[in-house]
């Protein structure tokens, strides 16, 4: 190419003309002028030499016998590796007719014969300068789109530059890899024919609103066909190619993301395995609770079979008085035992609801609702407890997203906490659970007691697996509440109160409210 | 000696079970009270009831075995059977080494409960009876003059009256005619009977 050339900064100007005195002259003119002169006495060899030289200027006559100058003119032209050279026409054809049409053919300039040196030499000049930098600036232009090439060739991400319709005007080798086809192939083919040939409405397809209307999209695991049939989950961004506002397609950028897809199938499964392990240990931990609390549900539940029995024995005697039995009496005893047993009937439902093994998952609930379920469930546990269990709830409380039997798991497991330290410290003061709107777009419940209190220790250690106050506990039961908590986006802790006791609290994210607010903050 | 009404005092804090043990006591044509704490009975309670108690063993605030506990310091003679849940059998034992006399789990068969109320009346009845009988003697006891009652003792001691009238230098005439009057105003013309009857109420008399 000419990039030597030009850097040489010698310009070349090639002289023809048939006649050897005019040639003379103007070799005679322009040496010592720092040009390197090339000289051709008829159209074939100078179009020879302009083909091999480069020449940035070619002084041409115009009449030369065999191929004339025009003639010469227009195959310079029609050649990309010559045209841009400056033809200055010679001629002593020193009209209008022949000057137009020199210039119609691509001429940069005339000179009319017999020429005065002066005007050559300057014309020369001139015209030299004028290629030499158009030259340069080809070349850097040459140079930045070579730049650009690399660019968008490194890129690993698919790059499609598509009109209106679709077709592909612009590929980068990394769509060729992806699509596996090549760069030449994919060219000038229909992008939505190509990846995406089952489609049946051409206005539902990616990337079609982009190139219609403008409309720029961003797409994740859509289907896309390749050049060999098989198909891949593509992810894209579809910019429109505006032009002064006016649309002249799209610009498509896409990859691959089945390693993506994955690795989030493998980030999922493994946070499905987590979430199911605590879920497993939310229920063994149930579990343990239901064990420790199994004689008072005996209890419970034999109450009401204990009137069921007692009331069918008096409704039998009733009917067994052949001569007046008493019907009032005995419709009033068939309700008792009616009542009772639906008594019974709603404890199982309550423990069943609890163990009930995969956790419900979250839904929008009633905090005091809920709080008064779980007392009751506590007071099966109350009996050998003096003092009870106090609610105290304000007027209005918005609800919460979580998921209702492990919040009440948590919620037990504080309760019977406080109850027993309640019982070990001997005093009649009821556990007081309480709950209220916090600043946080969170709901707080308290469970406060006034019982034996916690060890120095317990700030460092409570909420740690296997760590107990109690002789018989195991430990998970505030390790798994933490747990479940933070699962439901909450908080949970507690303080130590001036006049003793302990005051266990936990948080729940109000219905409706962004999740990110009430996001735990386990440094407590 | 009169029959006196006996009452089956139902101490149970769950309204079903004690509504409905109400009913099928009297439905046996039991006479029934119920008490739906531990407090309110103690409140009502008097030497003068007769029958038996039962007792739910788990209640809040008293429980079963402290209600016992303060009866037994009360010196009551009311039966106790008490009521149990599963996994309270060894509160039932202890229990039991208190005084109850039979204890129940919940829930029941009719005709297990009622037994053990007949089973428990009867008890009642009984130590009733006999210390209906023993106060009687002592009552009896009591009308004699402390010169009939010192010839009782001797009388009891084995003494013939010969050996009773010269210890206390009075005449064999006078000695029989206490002794006469002894078991007259005891009831007896037995002296075989007469010491049985005071033996029974000695430690009573002791304890005076």
């Amino acid at each position: 190419m000419t990039e030597s050339d030009s850097a040489n900064s010698e310009i070349t100007v090639l002289l023809v003309d048939d006649n050897p005195q005019n040639l003379k002259v103007l070799y005679e003119t322009l040496k010592d002028k720092g040009y390197r002169l090339l000289i051709a006495n008829e159209g074939e060899k100078a179009l020879d030499l302009a083909h091999r030289h480069h020449p940035e200027v070619i002084l041409l006559d115009i009449m030369m016998p065999e191929m004339d100058g025009y003639e010469v003119c227009q195959r310079l032209k029609a050649n990309p590796e010559t045209a841009d050279c400056a033809v200055v026409f010679l001629s002593a054809l020193d009209d209008l007719q022949a000057k137009v049409k020199g210039f119609s053919l691509g001429g940069a300039d005339y000179i009319s014969k017999p020429f005065q040196s002066l005007e050559v030499i300057a014309r020369v000049k001139t015209h030299a300068q004028v290629i030499r930098l158009e030259r340069q600036l080809q070349a850097r232009n040459r140079e930045l789109q070579s730049d650009q090439t690399r660019i968008l060739n490194s890129i690993s991400e698919g790059i499609y530059g598509l009109d209106e319709r679709g077709n592909i005007e612009f590929v980068n080798p990394a769509a060729a890899l992806i699509v596996r086809s090549s760069v030449d192939e994919l060219i000038g083919r229909n992008f939505f024919e190509l990846h995406f040939p089952d489609a049946s409405e051409a206005a539902d397809l990616p990337v079609h609103a982009t190139c219609q209307q403008g409309v720029a999209e961003n797409q994740r695991n859509i289907p896309m066909s390749r050049a060999d049939g098989t198909s891949f989950p593509a992810e894209y961004r579809a910019t429109p190619k505006l032009d002064n506002e006016e649309l002249h397609g799209a610009v498509v950028v896409f990859r691959d993301i089945t390693a993506d897809l994955e690795n989030e199938a493998a980030l999922e499964e493994a946070q499905a395995l987590v979430q199911e392990q605590r879920d497993q240990l939310a229920h063994t931990s149930r579990l343990t609770t239901m064990g420790e609390m199994a004689a008072g549900f005996a209890h419970e539940v034999n109450q009401p079979l204990t009137a069921i029995t007692n009331y069918a024995r008096v409704a039998k005697r009733i009917m067994s008085k052949q001569d007046a039995p008493d019907i009032t009496l005995l419709g009033e005893t068939m309700d008792k035992i009616e009542a009772q047993s639906h008594r019974a009937s709603e404890i199982i439902r309550r423990i069943r609801r609890f163990v009930k093994k995969p956790a419900t998952g979250k839904e929008v609930l009633s905090v005091p609702a809920l709080l008064e379920d779980t007392r009751q469930f506590a007071e099966v546990d109350m009996r050998n407890n003096e003092g009870g269990i106090e609610l105290l709830l304000p007027e209005s409380l918005p609800d919460v997203m979580a998921d209702p039997v492990q919040v009440q798991q948590v919620a037990l497991n504080l309760i019977r906490n406080a109850l027993e330290a309640t019982r070990s410290a001997d005093v009649a003061e009821p556990v007081k659970v309480s709950a209220s709107l916090d600043g946080a777009g969170t709901v707080r419940v308290q469970v406060r007691d006034h019982g034996v209190g916690l060890p120095p220790d317990a700030e460092d250690n409570l909420f740690l697996p296997f760590y107990t106050t109690k002789s018989d506990g195991m430990g998970i039961g505030l390790a798994t509440c933490r747990s479940l908590i933070q699962a439901q986006g909450g908080d949970i802790g507690f303080d130590r109160p001036e006049d003793g006791g302990a005051c266990f609290y936990f948080t729940l994210p109000v219905a409706g409210e962004g999740t990110g607010s009430a996001a735990a903050d386990g440094a407590r | 000696m009169t029959d006196i009404q006996q009452t089956v005092y139902v101490v149970e804090d769950d309204e079903a079970v004690r509504d409905s043990l109400e009913l099928l006591l009297k439905s046996d044509g039991k006479s029934v009270e119920t008490f739906e704490n531990a407090t309110a009975f103690l409140k009502e309670y008097s030497d003068k009831m007769a029958g038996c108690i039962v007792l739910d063993i788990r209640m809040p605030g008293m429980d079963g075995m402290e209600l016992q506990k303060k009866l037994n310091d009360k010196h009551s003679i009311l039966p106790i059977i008490f009521v149990t849940g599963h996994g309270d059998v060894p509160m039932a034992v202890d229990a039991m080494k208190e005084g109850a006399v039979d204890f129940i789990q919940k829930p029941y068969r009719e005709e297990a409960l009622l037994e053990k109320i007949e089973a428990a009346l009867a008890q009642d009845r009984e130590q009733r009876k006999s210390l209906d009988e023993k106060q009687e003697i002592i009552r009896r006891i009591k009308t004699l003059t402390p010169r009939e009652h010192e010839i009782m003792d001797r009388m009891i001691a084995g003494q013939a009256n010969k050996v009773i009238a010269i210890e206390l230098e009075i005449s064999q005439r006078t000695v029989e005619i206490h002794r006469s009057r002894v078991m007259h105003k005891m009831g007896t013309h037995s002296l075989a009977h007469l010491v049985r009857m005071v033996l029974s109420v000695k430690d009573l008399i002791d304890a005076r």
